[in-house]
């Protein structure tokens, strides 16, 4: 027989719920194992990202004209490009760029996001009004259409192509952190702070803004697969990151797509880099969603 | 109802004010301008420099940015686009082609995402949380992560090695050769279309799934309907609305945001005509195609909104 709790303490310490990382962590696994996979892929790509000095089998930028456009095989893994680069190295090390590019856009693109949208929500009115029709100005353009003229006035290169990811994402993060910070501004503590005569700013980013954390995550992760997919079309298109940094989409450009028939594995393995990273960052997200929407829990 | 029309309609216009004052600064903060953009190619550093203000002073220019842009909203008042910079053609028929091209893609591709998504979504709603549900979340949010123009390129590979046969690389309008017209846009419409399928199967799944936990359903079912009375009758009428919202809003986009896709395919729409006149500096031409899918989607969304007040009666009209 258990032993009957005897102090107060003890009582509540039994009726809390076994909390925890690791406990967390487990139930995630088991009532989501789409999620769990999602989680798996993208903690593979940091290892690859971190490590990519040690495990890559060559130096990605290192040419050997001797070896161009060689097979799948002993020497080179997954073969050789036009400029006999290994493509297992150069895919390795384009992990870094996608997940530079994709945190660092989502991260700006968040923040951003998060500041227009709490402090639209916060102040409304005239306010709110205003902001909102130019977010409708920035909704009007297509993504990858912004993020072109962006590229166009900044140029390219990994920094800039950051800042072109992340002006599309400003207004789509705000849309969705302004409709919860609505809710939250007729939350009593908003009121108590501003009757204890808090400023506009420590109401705002103390009060407020840990409140829409939820749903500014999610938006986040659901990013950056979409942020990684867009730098490797800027990429594609050659207005994004440059020659000769590994970057997954700059892979898939000109002589992957010139010989691709005679060596297609120069366009096959980037494409499938970016399909998976971009995979396991989706799932991830999604499984978010639903485990943080209990409207959409099993019954 | 007349009244909410008008007014959603003529909430259209400062949002599209707000773009064409947005595009217009954009492009001219872009370093360099056509006329540079025109001679500096070619080996042209040693244009004389009276030549290169004479060429901006026909092109207009000179001219303060005040006076610029408004000669430019007149001309958009009346319809006239003007003439590109760098052709000196018509904007209209500089268009025209690409813009057909555009459409039918558009159209095509989101037939297909429309076609996969909704019977994907029931699907997976229904069997929530079995292997099939399962095995089309992969399935979709596979297709969300393939890049297209990556899909693209194994489609050609695939295309050459199995039938030894290319896609034609001129582009024939449908009312020249449908047959050959269809041959060539299918392809891509095959690979935008599935990736866009994606966000309707999500969106039709999580939407079946909150309408089937609704009473109305309960009851239908303790009536002892059959279920596929009940998913047709009730469920998929009260669900389909936000997906049918999803899949035009990114019909709207699908018009000039398919600029990878169309470089892949070797199309020449009205993306790659987009990257092309950023390059060449072409302010006007840039500034009508951006106008044109402004309001392309402005319109989709203005549509949509007044579909849902006249479809969903819980919907009122302020």
């Amino acid at each position: 027989m258990a032993a009957i709790p005897q102090t107060v303490e003890a009582l509540t310490r039994a009726a809390e719920p076994r909390e925890g990382l690791r406990a967390a962590v487990g139930d995630f696994i088991r009532q989501r194992p789409l999620g769990a996979v999602g989680a798996a892929i993208i903690l593979v790509m940091v290892a690859l990202a971190a490590t990519a000095n040690f495990i890559a089998p060559s130096d990605p930028l290192e040419t050997d004209y001797a070896a161009m456009l060689s097979a799948p095989g002993a020497e080179h893994w997954l073969g050789t490009d036009a400029y006999g680069r290994d493509v297992l190295s150069r895919v390795i090390y384009g992990s870094r760029t996608a997940l530079m590019v994709g945190l660092g856009a989502s991260l700006i693109g968040a923040v951003f996001g998060a500041l227009i949208g709490v402090g639209s929500a916060y102040f409304g009115g005239r306010v709110d009004l205003v902001v909102q029709r130019v977010m409708d100005v920035f909704f009007a353009f297509p993504v990858i259409i912004l993020a072109l003229a962006v590229v166009a006035i900044l140029g390219t290169g990994v920094g800039n192509v950051i800042l072109a990811i992340a002006t599309p994402m400003v207004p789509r993060c705000a849309r969705v952190v302004r409709a919860s910070a609505l809710a939250v501004r007729e939350m009593p503590y908003v009121d108590a702070a501003r009757a204890a005569g808090f400023g506009h700013r420590r109401i705002i980013l103390r009060h407020m803004l840990p409140n829409v954390m939820a749903p500014l995550l999610i938006m986040a992760t659901a990013f950056l697969g979409e942020a990684i997919l867009l730098e490797s079309s800027l990429s594609f298109l050659g207005l994004g990151v440059q020659e000769p940094i590994a970057a997954w989409g700059l892979m898939l450009r000109g002589a992957a797509v010139e010989f691709a028939e005679s060596a297609p594995w120069m366009a096959f393995f980037p494409g499938l880099a970016i399909s998976l990273a971009v995979f396991g960052f989706n799932l991830f997200g999604d499984s978010l969603r639903d485990a943080l929407d209990p409207r959409l829990r099993t019954q | 109802m007349a009244f909410y029309i008008l007014k959603r309609l003529l909430a259209i216009i400062p949002t599209l004010l707000g773009v064409a004052v947005l595009i217009f600064l954009l492009l001219r903060v872009v370093p360099g301008d056509v006329v540079e953009a025109r001679y500096m190619g070619e080996g042209g550093q040693f244009q004389s420099q009276d030549l290169m203000q004479l060429e901006r002073k026909k092109l207009g220019l000179d001219q303060p940015l005040w006076k610029q842009f408004t000669t430019w909203m007149a001309g958009l008042a009346r319809l006239d686009f003007g003439i590109s910079m760098w052709t000196g053609a018509p904007i209209t028929e500089e268009i025209k082609l690409r813009f057909a091209l555009s459409l039918q893609l558009a159209i095509m591709a989101s037939t297909i995402a429309t076609l996969l998504a909704i019977p994907l979504g029931i699907l997976a709603a229904i069997k929530q949380d079995t292997w099939v549900d399962y095995a089309v979340r992969v399935f979709s949010i596979a297709g969300l992560a393939m890049p297209s123009f990556w899909l693209g390129i194994l489609m050609i590979l695939g295309m050459l090695i199995i039938f030894k046969w290319l896609p034609p690389m001129v582009f024939t309008p449908l009312w020249v050769n449908p047959w050959e017209n269809l041959a060539q846009l299918i392809w891509p419409a095959l690979a935008v279309g599935y990736r866009y399928s994606a966000v309707g199967t999500r969106m039709m799944r999580s939407a079946m799934l909150e309408v089937l936990r609704e009473d109305y359903i309960r009851t239908a079912r303790a009536k002892g309907l059959w279920l596929k009375l009940i998913l047709s009758r009730h469920a998929l009428k009260n669900a389909i609305l936000p997906v049918l919202t999803v899949i035009s809003l990114e019909f709207a986009f699908l018009l000039g945001g398919l600029v990878v896709t169309e470089q892949v395919f070797n199309l020449n729409g009205l993306g790659m005509l987009f990257v092309e006149g950023i390059a060449r500096r072409d302010y006007t031409l840039t500034q009508a195609l951006v106008m044109l899918v402004a309001t392309f989607f402005l319109i989709v969304n203005f549509v949509v909104d007044i579909a849902y007040a006249w479809l969903d009666p819980r919907i009122r009209y302020r």
